[in-house]
């Protein structure tokens, strides 16, 4: 919210240059996002070239139908000829003049010069060229016709600071320049002022039918009548200060609304009494089928759980957010219906999100603001209006269930240095408390009114102490018995996963969980987009976008993976959050399985695949296969595959003894797998066949038609002795007996 | 064996000396060098074969032999030599490799530090229970952030996490105190996907619970990460805030990594970068997960990884994260 200094300085009295006080609040109280200057620059003089002037002759300027030609008296003796837009005015009026040479706030400086042949020596001004309202239809003038000459400034707030303040969810009181004021009074050693609003004697003692059907959403509602209200515009300090915080002057009535809101936090409501049904008010839940124009105009469908402020008929509000034109204050608005109420904060909020309407009344309810304000905003509202628009108070009602009793806490002078590791002493946390408006006795600390959603427990004293110093906390390190860490064996194994395929030439890519909804996917409640509608099961639709928008970009190599959760089901309320690691690459279906091998070789484990239909082959824990578009791709679940990770490889001797070495090519019809080869040869040589590579395949006359011959490279080794040509030409033996029995395959010479 | 190789490797010398000794020109040369000296030439398929020191070394004596004489013939020839020949500045052979995800590297960076720390990694969840996510974490059922509207919701009782804190209370609820972890991971939140905000992004969460943890071994602690993340001395303050399940609740800033502090764009001329909410854990939360807030206390912290390295790195836009654009990701 915007708070204008001028406005907090009426609360609070401090003397603390305005950018050290920010600092401060910035420290214990609420973001100050920005100091904003408004209005006239108050440097090299330029103030003093803004004056009172008394406007003692004003005529038709003689060569322009639209303009008029003034001399205003501004305290020099002779009077200064001034042309002006305006028409609003005549001889006699008391008007701001801005003389040659002043810079009005926008950045324009004033000179002077001839305007149809006139000089001008100076300007009449509006209220939009002095940052104090919107209105520029005519210019100011002034009541109570001050001294021409007077210095303006002394007149209007001509100059303004605003603190632009974020306040937290917590903090419903600071959501009031009254609050603020509060905190100020604490940072800056300042004094704060009563709170401000005395009733003005009340004219009749009518009833006001006010009927409260649920009071869990309307805990109270302070109603007040008024006759013989003038609607007319608010008078120029009131108009400039919800202007400077940031909201639009409407008229005198709905202005002492907003008003208070802003002054004290407890948004209000002004209801043409004339408007409703009998008079009379009834805060209710929505009828099923309900409707409402609200003041911004539109339409708004009612639902059971709004809670409405209605009338003996139909709803005139939606409580909390925003009232109804039916009901609205009108220029012609006489009497007055005053609502100074108190909503629950989940019912305005619910409704708020359902009506998609925020405004500034509900977000001040959402957080939750103190009952007992209702009666404070009421009366500073009946003071104002009773004085700005000359209505008579003429009714009170105050309806309400059993408030709420503020919370008596117990002090516990220890807790702030235990949980934030500095000294307080006592005396100082009792300072402090008072200061915020706690009442201390002994140990027992009664928590204002206005805190009481948000201090229930010692714990929570312990902030209120400690945020003003939170500056000058220590930086310490904990004091631990043992310090040891490391990573889980899992998160040790994926970083090595990504290690391996990092090396491999692929990067790692980071995809969307959420994709298309599809079988076995766990759908969001409410979609995001169609793209983004349920959980993903694998990491393949993700890797393959990512890999098809790089190849469209042109990029020369394209090779990603990405490590990360899938969702299962599992039956449960939550779903398996099993790790994969997918791959896609150039290079096909071998240039997959290449990158997949490296990856079982690095954990030790044996990949056991078995052959798919074509291009695709699975492990015990995965697959791996060739993609549309000569992708190669392949997805492993981790969990699994670490299991099968050994946690110690112990050393095998293949240095001692030397491998023999051999090529065999073998002669099999189309259809044999070299894989199912290797497998039969070693179960036929047994651990002494070290090694067995297919390193080509061939096909051509010399194997004849619907045959390959495939060429591997054989080791033979044993970790006791040296191989002998005999040993080796007899694993030879019974690999060749074994796979021409089972394929038979034919040993190439 | 050893009689047939030595025999052969006579034999072989002669021949190949004549060989390069009878070449007239470079291509003569080269042909000489593939036959006596190439991957195929009975020279080198004999070395392949060797079992035995002893003719392992005469044959490799007998490659040099060939090999000088090989040069000797260039330098007849009036060949340029080898080494002239050679240009040092032409590219190494490539060897591909790829990248870690900008973020892997940030995360990794914290782990380690926190490990360095004596703080274990937790791995927590996604999908979260609204139990854990909101109710154990002291959030009321007012606070807006449980709204379907800025939470993805699978159904009434269950969501994608919005925030990494579940993991505390997993962690808690698993382990008897103390506890220090830090955990590090995906939180979804309902929001527009522009060059500012993404649906997903990541989250560390810190915890550190024990006898005696106060509000300055918090700031301490962040003091140290900040300094070992971003390097220089680094200064941590901390603001008043509220966060339902901190109390004290603060916000923490880190002197501007990228000004160090004088004041830039970034840090809007503030010199400090807001990295993100702690506190003392409430009482209410240690209730909760079976804690004794008289007798274990300590600090949480959460921060979020993404802008950090978005402001670091200078990136224009947040999605580039999720591109996986290689010209992107070839960068860090």
């Amino acid at each position: 919210m915007k708070v204008p200094v001028s406005w907090l300085s009426e609360y609070v009295r401090f003397d603390l240059p305005i950018e050290e006080l920010a600092r401060r609040l910035v420290f214990s109280s609420c973001e100050v996002d920005r100091i904003i200057r408004r209005g006239v620059a108050d440097d090299d003089g330029n103030l003093g070239l803004f004056l009172v002037g008394k406007v003692v002759e004003a005529g038709q300027h003689p060569n322009a139908d639209r303009l008029q030609l003034c001399q205003v008296d501004v305290g020099e003796g002779e009077p200064r000829q001034i042309v002006c837009g305006a028409w609003n005015f005549g001889e006699g009026a008391s008007v701001a003049v801005a003389l040659p040479g002043a810079v009005l706030p926008d950045g324009t400086k004033l000179d002077e010069r001839p305007l149809r042949g006139e000089v001008s020596r100076g300007m009449i001004l509006s209220e939009r060229e002095l940052e104090l309202g919107v209105d520029h239809s005519g210019i100011i003038v002034l009541d109570d016709a001050p001294e021409p000459g007077t210095p303006l400034a002394d007149v209007l707030p001509l100059t303004e600071t605003v603190l632009d303040i974020e306040t937290g969810f917590n903090r419903p009181d600071l959501t009031a320049i009254y609050g603020i004021a509060r905190e100020v009074a604490a940072v800056a050693d300042g004094e704060l002022a009563p709170m401000s609003g005395r009733d003005p004697e009340r004219a009749a003692d009518e009833p006001v039918d006010v009927r409260v059907e649920d009071f869990e959403g309307c805990p109270r509602y302070v109603g007040r009548t008024f006759s013989g209200a003038t609607i007319s515009p608010s008078p120029v300090w009131m108009r400039a200060r919800l202007t400077a915080a940031g909201m639009r002057p409407i008229s005198n009535v709905v202005d002492v609304t907003n008003y208070v809101m802003l002054a004290l936090g407890s948004p209000l409501h002004a209801f043409d009494r004339t408007l409703l049904a009998e008079g009379r008010i009834v805060v209710r839940r929505a009828r099923p089928g309900e409707k409402i124009r609200t003041l911004d105009g539109t339409e708004r469908e009612l639902d059971p759980t709004d809670l409405v402020i209605a009338d003996a008929e139909r709803p005139v509000a939606v409580a909390g957010i925003m009232g109804g034109e039916n009901s609205e204050v009108r220029p012609e608005t006489t009497e007055i219906l005053l609502e100074a109420a108190n909503f629950d904060p989940l019912t305005v909020l619910r409704s708020s999100r359902r009506l998609r309407l925020r405004t500034d009344a509900s977000t001040r309810w959402e957080k939750g603001v103190d009952p007992y304000l209702a009666k404070n905003a009421a009366v500073l509202a009946t003071q104002l209006i009773v004085e700005l628009a000359g209505a008579r108070w003429t009714g009170h009602t105050d309806v309400h269930a059993e408030l709420p009793q503020p919370p008596v806490v117990q002090l516990r002078p220890e807790l702030p240095e235990r949980l934030v590791g500095m000294p307080f002493p006592v005396e100082e946390q009792v300072a402090r408390l008072q200061r915020l408006g706690f009442e201390v006795d002994g140990d027992r600390v009664r928590v204002p009114t206005w805190r009481m959603r948000d201090v229930t427990r010692p714990v929570d004293l312990v902030e209120e102490v400690a945020r003003f110093r939170l500056e000058e906390v220590p930086a310490t390190l904990p004091t631990r018995e043992a310090v040891a860490a490391q990573l889980t064996r899992s998160q040790r194994l994926r970083r090595l996963a990504e290690e391996v395929l990092v090396g491999a030439g692929f990067y790692e890519a980071y995809t969307w969980s959420l994709v298309p909804l599809g079988e076995g996917r766990i759908p969001l409640d409410e979609p995001y987009s169609t793209e983004l509608a349920a959980l993903r099961t694998d990491l393949e639709l993700g890797l393959v976008e990512s890999a098809e928008r790089n190849r469209n970009a042109g990029v020369e190599r394209v090779a990603l993976f990405e490590l990360a959760r899938v969702y299962t089901p599992v039956g449960q309320q939550l779903p398996a959050e099993p790790w994969h690691v997918g791959a896609i690459t150039e290079g096909g279906y071998l240039g997959a399985k290449g990158a997949l091998e490296t990856l079982y070789r690095t954990f030790h484990v044996e990949p056991q695949f078995r052959a798919g239909g074509g291009r695709e082959a699975t492990t015990p824990e995965g697959r791996v296969r060739e993609l549309d578009g000569g992708w190669g791709f392949f997805e492993l679940d981790l969990d699994s595959l670490f299991e099968r990770v050994p946690d110690l490889p112990l050393y095998e001797d293949v240095i001692t003894f030397p491998a023999l070495k051999q090529d065999l090519a073998f002669v099999v019809d189309e259809g044999v797998l070299a894989g199912d080869l290797v497998a039969a040869a070693r179960a036929a040589a047994g651990p002494e066949l070290r090694d067995m590579r297919p390193f080509d395949v061939y096909r051509g006359e010399q194997v004849g038609p619907r045959k390959k011959s495939i060429a591997f490279a054989v080791a033979f080794q044993s970790p006791e002795r040296t191989l002998s040509d005999e040993d080796a030409a007899g694993l030879r033996k019974r690999i060749v007996q074994a796979l021409s029995e089972r394929f038979g395959a034919v040993l190439r010479a | 064996m050893d009689k047939v190789a030595a025999v052969d490797a006579e034999a072989l010398e002669r021949e190949a000396l004549d060989g390069i000794a009878s070449a007239k020109t470079p291509i003569e040369l080269d042909e000489a060098r593939v036959q006596y000296l190439g991957r195929k030439s009975p020279l080198k398929l004999a070395l392949r074969e060797i079992r035995d020191r002893e003719t392992g070394m005469r044959l490799n004596a007998l490659r040099e032999r060939l090999e000088a004489a090989l040069e000797r013939r260039r330098g007849e020839l009036e060949l340029p030599q080898e080494d002239e020949a050679f240009d040092s500045t032409l590219p190494g052979t490539p060897i591909p490799r790829g990248t870690y995800h900008l973020l892997t590297q940030l995360r990794r960076r914290i782990e380690d530090v926190f490990i360095g720390m004596g703080y274990e990694v937790y791995d927590g969840r996604e999908v979260e229970t609204v139990w854990h996510n909101f109710d154990a974490l002291n959030q009321p059922e007012a606070h807006p952030s449980r709204d379907p509207q800025d939470t993805f919701y699978l159904d009434e009782q269950t969501l994608l996490r919005t925030h990494t804190s579940p993991s505390q209370i997993r962690a808690m609820m698993e382990q008897e105190p103390p506890v220090y972890l830090v955990s590090l991971g995906r939180v979804y939140r309902r929001d527009a996907l522009d060059p500012t905000r993404t649906p997903v992004f990541h989250q560390v969460e810190g915890l550190a619970i024990d006898r005696h943890i106060t509000l300055a071994d918090l700031r301490g602690t962040m003091a140290q990460f900040a300094t070992a993340i971003f390097g220089g001395h680094r200064e941590v303050r901390m603001r008043t805030s509220f966060f339902p399940f901190t109390e004290p609740s603060v916000e923490f800033d880190v002197t501007c990594f990228l000004c160090g502090g004088a004041g830039c764009r970034v840090c809007k001329y503030s010199g400090w970068i807001e990295m993100g909410g702690a506190g003392e854990v409430d009482p209410n939360v240690l209730e909760t997960v079976g804690y004794d807030p008289e007798q274990w206390q300590g600090f949480a912290f959460g921060l979020g990884i993404d802008r950090i390295a978005f402001l670091r790195h200078g990136l224009p836009d947040l999605r580039l994260y999720w591109d996986n654009d290689i010209r992107f990701l070839s960068q860090f």
